[in-house]
């Protein structure tokens, strides 16, 4: 059994693993380049925000002293980028030597064995010979150049050294209007900085604020390079790249109260025009900046957002669906009153506050949406490191991994997937002998699929293993007497299959297996179920195993069909019903005890919601009833009410601790007429229901097979 | 708001001690005919009873749920917590809104009659008043000069009982 706690340490570990491994690549590249005295600045930038993301990540684990040295070289990577430490052997030997280190450290954290506080000291000491400044500060003087106030305003403090030093070396300035499609954005900004390396470099870019359709965004890339404009228009120029020189200034000295004046109205301006700088509105001379000047650096056109606040906001959502109730309710009555005219426009009102109250509703569901290549890249590092402890060659094959879910949902994701995937390495695939003995390729295969269907997202793990051995499972539940031997001859392959969900079965196929290693498929359905999700196996003897899980999309909000038994409201998750019939009792046979009835031709056990939850009745059985078919995976069960409502879109909140002990409900949801109404849990109400007429029905199955 | 008004007012008795000790101050409810006495930081609000939702295979003393402002609230009947008799009129019942370990729970009661302020010899403590006998859910009597006596009451260990 893998603790969570031992997983999140783990994460740690692969996580600072990479980054380390990266640094090492990347002081490999700068050492080469500083050997053939070229520069490459990218490098130094690149191995400087490693290391300050390790620093991040080891203050966040408590690894403290690895934090500390990353905070020390972190120091010096910083001074190297913007050029007050020169890059010399001795800088490049300590950055070697901290990789070292780092390694050593990694290694003492996760055997929990003693850090290397000598070679440490050592380390930093050496840090701290270089830490004092001595070359020249970076030069502070007035950039003669016509850029924009906007694009100045935003440098940041590396990208100023940079453009600095390029103008110092006698590299003429290029603005690169250049639209991107938002979809690609990511790549080709990655495109065109590649090919301009050639050339130059690209110090910085902005939006313009000319949004030109939905889809697109137009940046202004500041480039710097020895090239001329022909040159660069026939390199990088393109149907949607326009290059333009940027002019230098008449180079006249501006006093230092100017300089300060010009500033304090940059400041003023970028603060007024927030993040849509209209380019070229207005140029003015922008002095250069003592490093202690506090400027408004930082626009940036992402913020985080706790996940909290969007819930609060989905709150407030929900209650201006009640406003909007009332509002219908009052037109309505106005209308009644015979005021025709005031009537009509209440009624427009409302029907305008439905329609952005909506537009709002999925803003802040899209806001909450976020690829699940999040979760799947960190499986990746998963299938590598674990693949490599048991000796099997694996190759991960991700599909999909674009479909957007609700954050929420990701989060708790990781952990299922994770043990899934586990499962699939350790039990599934077979070692490279034993495959090439079936006739199987050496490398195993565990496909990741992910794709949209309706309002539920699917997700796959498939390997092609051996597939699960069902007599073995079948033994294993008999032995921990989950099922009875006369009960296992009556089962069908599926039901075999689903027997791996109870605690204790696993899929390990034989008790020589390694030990200790199979996460309960239990631990799994549970955490699924939570998040209102469905999971699935298929498997082939030989072929393979292919877990399936079916997910709503967010869990903020759902649709739910509103229904009344004995005068009670209740509401249960559209994704969990397939179909409401009209009901007729005369048709319910009994099975021991069990409800039943035939749907087109297979056995639909039911149940009374007002017998099942003890309602008392004001009034007698109305006439006309429906049932309300819930399904989960394969199960079905039919749940009798008295009226269908409608459907309602609702925000379930939970039930208080007081109430824990309740089964059979997800929580509670506000109705509109000041009600709340309970929310029915699918899930529960059918295990329990059918863990008594399961049974019941194989025992009658000759008659209603 | 009444919840803002309960709070200023016990910080006014905090500031006035006599010479009898610290004030508490406590809200006089009924209970079955009977008095009792709920340490007024132990309310938030006082409501009078929504519609509420009956939520099946509850607890008997769970009366149903309820939404204050979009908070969901479940509403208890003190009476039934209690073992007290039930019944009686329900004109002027109230609920008291207070946080047991994290959660807003409501309490529903007969009546709310005042805020009685009680010094330190006011109040007995329930091991002197009642022996090792006394359950835990009570603080102590409390005997205002001249006034009716009240059972003091712990809002939050009636549930936890």
């Amino acid at each position: 059994m893998v603790e969570s706690g031992d997983k999140v340490r783990e994460d740690f570990f692969s996580e600072a693993q990479e980054i380390v491994e990266t640094l090492s690549r990347n002081l490999l590249k700068l050492d080469d380049a500083h050997r053939t005295k070229r520069s490459d600045p990218g490098l130094v930038n690149e191995a400087f925000r490693a290391v300050h993301t390790l620093k991040g990540l080891s203050s966040l684990f408590g690894a403290q002293t690895m934090g500390n040295v990353a905070h020390h070289l972190e120091d010096i990577l910083d001074d190297l980028r913007l050029g007050r430490v020169p890059l010399d052997d001795r800088v490049v030997d300590v950055l070697f030597r901290a990789v070292e280190v780092f390694n050593e450290l990694l290694a003492s954290e996760k055997s929990a064995s003693p850090p290397p506080s000598q070679a440490v000291e050592a380390l930093l000491a050496r840090i701290r010979q270089i830490g004092a400044p001595e070359g020249p500060v970076a030069a502070t003087g007035p950039i003669e150049y016509d850029l924009d106030v906007g694009m100045l305003a935003v440098l940041t403090e590396y990208e100023e050294h940079r453009l600095r030093t390029n103008i110092e070396q006698g590299n003429r300035l290029y603005r690169l209007r250049v639209r991107f499609d938002l979809v690609t954005i990511d790549k080709a900004l990655e495109e065109i900085k590649e090919s301009a390396k050639k050339f130059g470099e690209i110090i910085t870019y902005l939006p313009t604020g000319d949004a030109g359709s939905a889809d697109t965004i137009e940046l202004d890339l500041l480039m710097a390079s020895m090239a001329d404009v022909p040159t660069l228009n026939r390199e990088l120029g393109a149907e949607n790249v326009i290059v333009e020189e940027i002019p230098r200034i008449g180079g006249a000295a501006i006093k230092a109260e100017t300089a300060e004046a010009a500033e304090r109205i940059v400041n003023a301006e970028v603060l007024e025009q927030g993040m849509s700088l209209v380019p070229n509105a207005q140029r003015e001379l922008v002095s250069g900046r003592d490093k202690d000047t506090v400027s408004l650096r930082s626009v940036s056109q992402t913020v985080r957002v706790d996940i909290r606040r969007l819930d609060h906001l989905m709150n407030i959502v929900g209650e201006l669906a009640i406003v909007r109730g009332t509002l219908a309710k009052v037109s309505e009555r106005v209308r009644g009153e015979g005021q025709r005219s005031l009537a009509m426009e209440l009624q427009r009102l409302h029907r305008t506050f439905e329609r952005r109250l909506a537009e709002m509703q999925a803003g802040i569901l899209e806001v909450r949406m976020v690829p699940l290549g999040q979760v799947f890249e960190r499986l990746a590092r998963v299938v590598r490191q674990i693949s490599r402890e048991v000796h099997k060659e694996i190759r991960l094959v991700i599909t999909g991994s674009e479909t957007e879910i609700d954050k929420l949902i990701v989060e708790e994701l990781s952990d299922p997937l994770m043990h899934m995937i586990r499962n699939a390495i350790d039990h599934g695939i077979e070692v490279a002998d034993k495959r090439a003995q079936v006739g199987k390729p050496p490398i195993g295969t565990i496909a990741l699929n992910a794709f949209q269907k309706g309002n539920h997202v699917m997700l796959e793990v498939e390997d092609d293993g051996r597939g699960i051995d069902e007599t073995a499972v079948l033994d294993r539940a008999i032995r921990l007497g989950k099922v009875s031997p006369e009960e296992a001859r009556e089962l069908t392959r599926l039901e075999v299959l689903s027997l791996i969900f109870l605690p204790g079965v696993s899929t390990r196929d034989s008790v020589d297996d390694l030990g200790g290693r199979g996460v309960g498929m239990d631990v799994v359905k549970n955490n699924i179920s939570k998040l209102g999700g469905v999971i699935d196996v298929h498997s082939e003897t030989g072929i393979g195993t292919k877990i399936a899980i079916t997910l709503p999309i967010t869990l903020a909000i759902v649709s739910a069909l509103l229904m009344r038994a004995s005068d009670q409201t209740f509401a249960l998750p559209l994704s969990s019903v397939s179909e409401a019939i009209p009901f007729d009792g005369s048709v319910v046979r009994n099975i021991d005890g069990h409800s039943v009835m035939s749907l087109r031709g297979t056995t639909l056990p039911i149940c009374r919601l007002d017998e099942m939850f003890g309602l008392e009745r004001t009034t007698g059985i109305p006439r006309r009833q429906f049932a309300v078919v819930a399904s989960l995976g394969a199960r079905r069960l039919g749940l009798v009410v008295d009226q269908l409502v409608g459907e309602q879109d609702i925000v379930i909140k939970p039930l208080g601790r007081s109430l824990r002990d309740v089964r059979g409900f997800a929580g509670a949801t506000e109705l509109g007429d000041e009600r709340v109404g309970l929310v029915l849990d699918a899930a529960a109400i059918i295990e329990e229901v059918l863990a008594g007429t399961e049974s019941a029905l194989r025992g009658a199955r000759l008659g209603y097979g | 708001m009444a919840s803002s008004l309960l709070a200023s007012r016990s910080r006014a008795a905090l500031r006035k001690p006599t010479d009898r000790g610290p004030i508490r101050e406590f809200l006089a409810i009924s209970l079955a005919g009977q008095l009792y006495g709920v340490e007024l930081i132990q309310v938030q609000e006082i409501l009078s009873p929504p519609p509420l939702t009956i939520v099946p295979r509850a607890q008997r003393y769970v009366l149903g749920v309820c939404s204050v402002r979009g908070q969901l609230v479940t509403v208890v009947e003190l009476k039934r917590l209690m073992r007290l008799a039930e019944g009686g009129a329900v004109r002027r019942a109230r609920i008291l809104l207070s946080i047991c370990s994290g959660e807003v729970v409501g309490f529903f009661v007969d009546e709310v009659r005042q805020v009685l302020r009680l010094s330190e010899s006011e109040i007995e403590p329930s091991a002197s008043a009642l022996g090792g006998e006394a359950p835990e859910h009570v603080i102590g009597i409390g005997r205002p000069g001249g006034g009716e006596v009240l059972i003091l009451l712990d809002l939050e260990r009636t549930l936890s009982r």
